[in-house]
């Protein structure tokens, strides 16, 4: 038995989403980085600063295409199944009777590109399902429909 | 029971108490302030003002079960009323500190288990009798009918002191007994112990015996105390404790000083938690948690069934809370050789990795020579981890839960009724994916909100939670 992908794709969109965040993180990286060399150099060979600016380039061009790859989700009648993550992935899989909240968020950067983020939480504090990266359109409707399931299967959600 | 009605009149005294050690460093100030100032007898007064401020609250505090709900009212300038409905109580605990012991009095904390700590509604200060009543009325169990039961209620576990010998081998209790000995150490600079023995003088002595002798001698004498600590805290918190389920419900009553009488409801045990530290283990011993739903997160070490003692005891316990022996003493599956490769990659790697950089370094000469040493002693340590980590690898599906077992160090046996699964997590990272194995998670509402079972091949992983709850998983399987 294996566990096949779950059937729907983020927006294409999500890709810049994540290249910004990338780009947040790298300079923020790349910050520290200068004022270590500028208050004490660190005497690195040129080759490990090519290296480094290689890894970081990668960071945020790679990664969040990578990312694209992985990131995919699914609502059947009984259950949501999401997939994120890139090197380390993981597959979360709630049934619709212990569905607890509905979140809908939008970040600054979500909102730009008509973005959102709906997360699904159950009684567990371990077991929250964020499916990010969503059509803000889409994200609407997936929120309308998940409310009215979770509410048609019985259950006290814990 | 629907006026409101005061706490009980002992509380008289407690508060006034209370208040007064509150207010202590202040009080002294004044004293010594008025002693140097001539010493009137009205310096005194400012010690009726916490008096008066403890029969103040015990004036305004009231509490009344009326249309279904628990209500407390506090407060002389901003009232609160904090109040909870009856059929949302999930648990009911009496805590006694010594002052209320001494009084025949108990602090009836009412837990709705909303997960935050304002949804707690304390009754401080009633008499023991009478919360036990209210504990069953509001727990729903039937009172006094328990009298006239035919079969009289069992303890399923009495604490024999002698298994307070498990006590310096859990890190909580090394870590407890270290935490006395720095206070001590700290209250010794205070008191101004330094300049009652000559530390300087003991330093000579100690430097004349050499280091050889010195640093075993007060290693032993540190371990020693930490180890009496820890049996003293042992004996402290656990004394008396009694396991005994009646109903519906189970009841856990311990400590020396502060006694604690806690009541866990069938219905929200959704599993336990088999714990075997290193150090227990190899001495045989087992300590045992309860994974319980809709408690609050701050009272999570309220879900202790069983403290340190012999593994036979702690299983036996288990037993009888899951209603079953299988889950604990059946055969587990193991995860297979590219699980076990696995954890002999991880514990070996690191330590491959470093005795590599110090041969490098040593042929290099740029070290010397004793580098070699650490990297050395640490491998056959990684060895026996690894072997000992691949060999409590397993999981099973017994009787109806979920049973999962890893770790070598922290060797935990988990047991989760599969009906209270919430959810199933697949984790792998490349490595993983490539050997085809996954992290297999059960998450849950108690305990550690999560069961985990590490390295499972896929295929098996996808089965196993197919079959603990039918229909979920299989649904997106091919």
């Amino acid at each position: 038995m294996n566990l096949r992908e779950p059937a729907q794709q983020v927006s294409a969109r999500a890709r810049w989403l994540w290249a910004g965040g990338a780009l947040a993180q790298v300079v923020v990286a790349a910050g520290a980085l200068v004022v270590v060399e500028w208050v004490s150099p660190l005497d690195l060979p040129w080759w490990a600063w090519v290296l480094l600016g290689v890894a970081l380039a990668s960071y945020v061009v790679v990664v969040p295409q990578w990312r694209y790859l992985v990131h995919r989700w699914e609502v059947t009648d009984t259950a949501v199944y999401t997939q994120t993550g890139w090197w380390a992935r993981e597959r979360r899989i709630a049934p619709m009777s212990r569905i607890q909240t509905v979140d809908h968020a939008e970040g600054a950067l979500a909102r730009l590109l008509g973005l959102a983020t709906v997360t699904v939480t159950t009684a567990s504090a371990a077991g929250a399902l964020e499916i990010a990266g969503l059509d803000a359109v889409r994200a609407r409707q997936l929120v309308d429909e998940l409310t009215l399931k979770a509410d048609a299967v019985e259950g006290d959600a814990t | 029971m629907s006026d409101w009605q005061r706490l009980d009149r002992r509380m008289l005294l407690v508060h006034p108490i209370r208040e007064v050690v509150k207010f202590l460093p202040a009080l002294v100030a004044l004293f010594l302030a008025g002693t140097a100032s001539g010493g009137a007898a009205w310096h005194y007064l400012p010690v009726l003002v916490p008096i008066a401020l403890g029969l103040l609250r015990y004036l305004t505090t009231s509490f009344r079960i009326d249309q279904g709900r628990v209500e407390l009212r506090r407060g002389l300038l901003s009232r609160h009323v904090l109040s909870t409905p009856v059929d949302r109580v999930r648990t009911v605990d009496l805590t006694s500190p010594l002052t209320h012991r001494l009084l025949g009095l108990t602090t009836v904390r009412i837990g709705s288990g909303t997960g935050d700590d304002d949804g707690a509604l304390d009754l401080d200060g009633l008499p023991v009798e009478v919360a036990r009543r209210l504990r069953a009325e509001l727990l729903r169990e039937a009172p006094a009918a328990a009298a006239d039961d035919p079969a009289p209620v069992v303890d399923t576990l009495r604490l024999d002191p002698r298994w307070a010998r498990f006590a310096p081998l859990t890190s909580t209790g090394l870590v407890l007994g270290g935490g006395i000995v720095g206070l001590a150490a700290q209250g010794w600079n205070t008191v101004g112990g330094p300049r009652l023995v000559d530390l300087d003088d003991l330093a000579d002595g100690a430097a004349r015996a050499s280091v050889w002798i010195a640093v075993p001698v007060v290693a032993v004498i540190v371990l020693v105390a930490m180890s009496l600590l820890a049996v003293g805290s042992y004996l402290v918190s656990n004394w008396d404790l009694t396991l005994r389920h009646s109903q519906r419900s189970w009841h856990l009553s311990r400590g020396l000083f502060t006694t604690r009488e806690t009541t866990l409801d069938d219905v929200r045990v959704a599993g336990v938690s088999l714990g075997e530290p290193i150090g227990l283990r190899l001495a045989g011993g087992a300590r045992l948690g309860a994974i319980v739903t809709g408690v609050d997160r701050s009272e999570r070490g309220s879900s202790a069934l069983v403290p340190p003692a012999p593994y036979d005891v702690v299983a036996g316990v288990a037993a009888r809370v899951l209603g079953s022996a299988a889950p604990l003493t059946g055969p587990l599956v193991p995860h297979g050789p590219l699980a076990v490769r696995r954890r002999w990659t991880r514990a070996l790697g690191p330590v491959l990795v470093v005795l590599l950089l110090a041969v490098v370094g040593v042929v290099a000469d740029a070290a010397p020579a004793w580098v070699l040493v650490p990297p050395l002693l640490a491998l056959p340590v990684a060895m026996l981890l690894a072997a000992d980590r691949a060999r409590s690898l397993g999981h099973a599906l017994s009787d109806g839960r979920l049973v999962a077992r890893s770790g070598s160090l922290t060797r935990r046996r988990e047991v989760l009724g599969t009906d209270h699964v919430i959810g199933w997590t697949f984790r792998d990272t490349w490595f993983q994916r490539r050997a085809g194995l996954t992290t297999l998670v059960a998450t849950t509402a108690g305990g550690r909100q999560a069961v985990t079972l590490p390295d499972v091949p896929l295929p098996v992983a996808v089965r196993l939670a197919d079959e603990a709850i039918p229909g979920l998983v299989g649904s997106f399987a091919d």
